[in-house]
């Protein structure tokens, strides 16, 4: 644990002490006062976190939908579907270049894509691929915690008399709520923090937050990296607030 | 039918990596060849990065197994009295970005002359890496264990039989489980390493710039990057069977 302590403790001093300390070396607040006025800042934590709240919540619905639909079935239709997991994001955004990149194999297929999903502004095709990850993992917390003792439980709520949607609400749901809210929040912090999806089928504008600080880096190098580790830890705060408050939100609606 | 709809992208991956010649709208390549092959082997950069990847990964694996081992073991036997802070350290390098711990760790790393060394690659994925070995670690860890270790110190083993007799075999499945996700999450770095390795390029960053530039070297460079681990998943499922 000291290990770990001296790593990530020394990467949150050092990514502060970048954001005050320019390359030119005097200590100021020039980077954050320069980023929170930045108009393409805002676009970005906009643009980001509409990403991030369609990733989670799209992930998520979909995620209980096909655990409800496979809970039962054999190990070949899980493992297929579990088949995303293991595979590295930036190989999954490949993938959907040349599927659905404009003359891409979907293009080909249909005769012409509906809406463009490479490249596109809305950040569609973001979305699709986090999906496309996201909720196979998902998937595979829910049908874990989907057990032969969860089985039981609404077996004997069927005994009882309790309707479906009676046992869906009262057995099935209160089991498999934990495994879905911690969860959804890796994949929350991993969507706001992650860059190499949006860099192979993102727009070029906006950009998502670490999009924004590569792209401040590569862009000046001076005051870029400050600016580049502000917006950073701007996305770190914003990840453990996001699970400071699922957590709480677990809790009350647990009635604790 | 869903899992067809989750597996069949990956195949054209495939065709499209020995596509010489394939121009829309044809659904087939018009010319198979080994171009992106060549170009990959010609290109010391691919190859390199490639290593690079693997032994970076196989590193961070070994050392985050060994690291993690006695904080698991506190933590699966329930040996904390307050074990919440603990959890708290062990949650935040998965939440917190890793191009923020890479950008932060890079002031350090360029004092110490670590920046675009394998020793700095290692040092940062470690980082990320280290709490999905304790947390998946600790669940191997329990009374179980805890119980068989004790028979065999009555029966007159020494630590080290015991080592590889009963406590090795016993946390076989958690062992092979969180060697897979460390091997996985190193592997895919991709901000962490280009923050504070890019001029020791790993595998994603040399892949990344090709996905625009040249799909069939994309393609290929894909499928070097997915083999070692489909590779590390099979033989987690070998070797990760209980014994017990």
């Amino acid at each position: 644990m000291t290990t770990l302590l001296v790593l990530f403790g020394g990467a949150l001093v050092g990514a502060g002490l970048t954001s005050l300390r320019p390359l030119d070396g005097a200590t100021s607040t020039a980077a954050w006062r320069q980023l929170l006025s930045d108009p393409a800042f805002h676009d970005t934590i906009a643009f980001t976190f509409r990403i991030t709240l369609a990733t989670t919540g799209i992930s998520a619905l979909a995620a209980v939908a096909l655990s409800l639909l496979l809970r039962n079935s054999g190990a070949v239709p899980r493992a297929l579907v579990s088949l995303p997991v293991p595979v590295p994001h930036l190989l999954v955004a490949t993938v959907a270049v040349l599927w659905l990149g404009p003359g891409g194999l979907a293009d080909r297929i249909l005769g012409g894509l509906p809406v463009d999903l490479v490249r596109d502004e809305a950040g569609i095709g973001i979305v699709a691929v986090y999906v496309y990850k996201e909720a196979p993992f998902l998937l595979l917390l829910l049908l874990a915690a989907m057990g032969d003792d969860l089985h039981k439980r609404e077996a004997a709520a069927a005994v009882l008399g309790a309707s479906p949607l009676q046992s869906l609400r009262w057995v099935t749901w209160p089991a498999v709520r934990g495994p879905l809210i911690v969860g959804s929040i890796i994949v929350a912090a991993y969507v706001l923090g992650s860059f190499e999806v949006p860099l192979t089928v993102g727009p070029n504008y906006p950009t998502t937050l670490s999009e924004y600080a590569f792209e401040a880096v590569q862009g000046d190098l001076i005051t870029g990296e400050s600016r580049a580790a502000a917006a950073l830890l701007l996305a770190a705060a914003a990840a453990v607030a996001l699970a400071i408050t699922a957590v709480h939100f677990a809790r009350d609606v647990e009635g604790g | 039918m869903i899992g067809a709809l989750f597996a069949l992208p990956f195949v054209a991956l495939v065709v499209q990596a020995f596509a010489d010649i394939w121009r829309a709208p044809a659904l087939l390549p018009q010319e198979f060849g080994l171009r992106a092959w060549d170009a990959v082997v010609r290109s010391s950069g691919a190859i390199e990065a490639l290593i690079n990847s693997v032994v970076v990964a196989v590193v961070v694996t070994g050392m985050a197994l060994a690291l993690a081992w006695p904080a698991a073991r506190v933590l699966g036997e329930r040996r904390l009295r307050h074990p919440g802070p603990v959890f708290v350290l062990l949650a935040m390098p998965i939440l917190v970005p890793p191009f923020a711990i890479g950008t932060g760790l890079t002031q350090w790393f360029i004092r110490l002359g670590l920046t675009d060394t394998l020793i700095g690659l290692v040092l940062a994925h470690l980082t990320v890496v280290l709490p999905y070995a304790v947390l998946v670690l600790l669940s191997g860890f329990g009374p179980a264990v805890r119980e068989l270790e004790d028979m065999a110190r009555a029966s007159g083993l020494s630590p080290r039989q015991r080592l590889m007799w009963v406590t090795l075999p016993g946390l076989r499945p958690a062992l092979a489980v969180s060697a897979f996700l460390c091997f996985l999450v190193s592997w895919s770095q991709y901000g962490l390493s280009l923050a504070v390795g890019a001029g020791r390029a790993t595998l994603p960053i040399v892949l990344l710039p090709f996905v625009r530039s040249d799909p069939q070297i994309a393609a290929l460079l894909s499928l070097l990057f997915i083999a070692p681990a489909l590779a590390a998943l099979f033989v987690t499922v070998r070797v990760g069977r209980s014994p017990l």
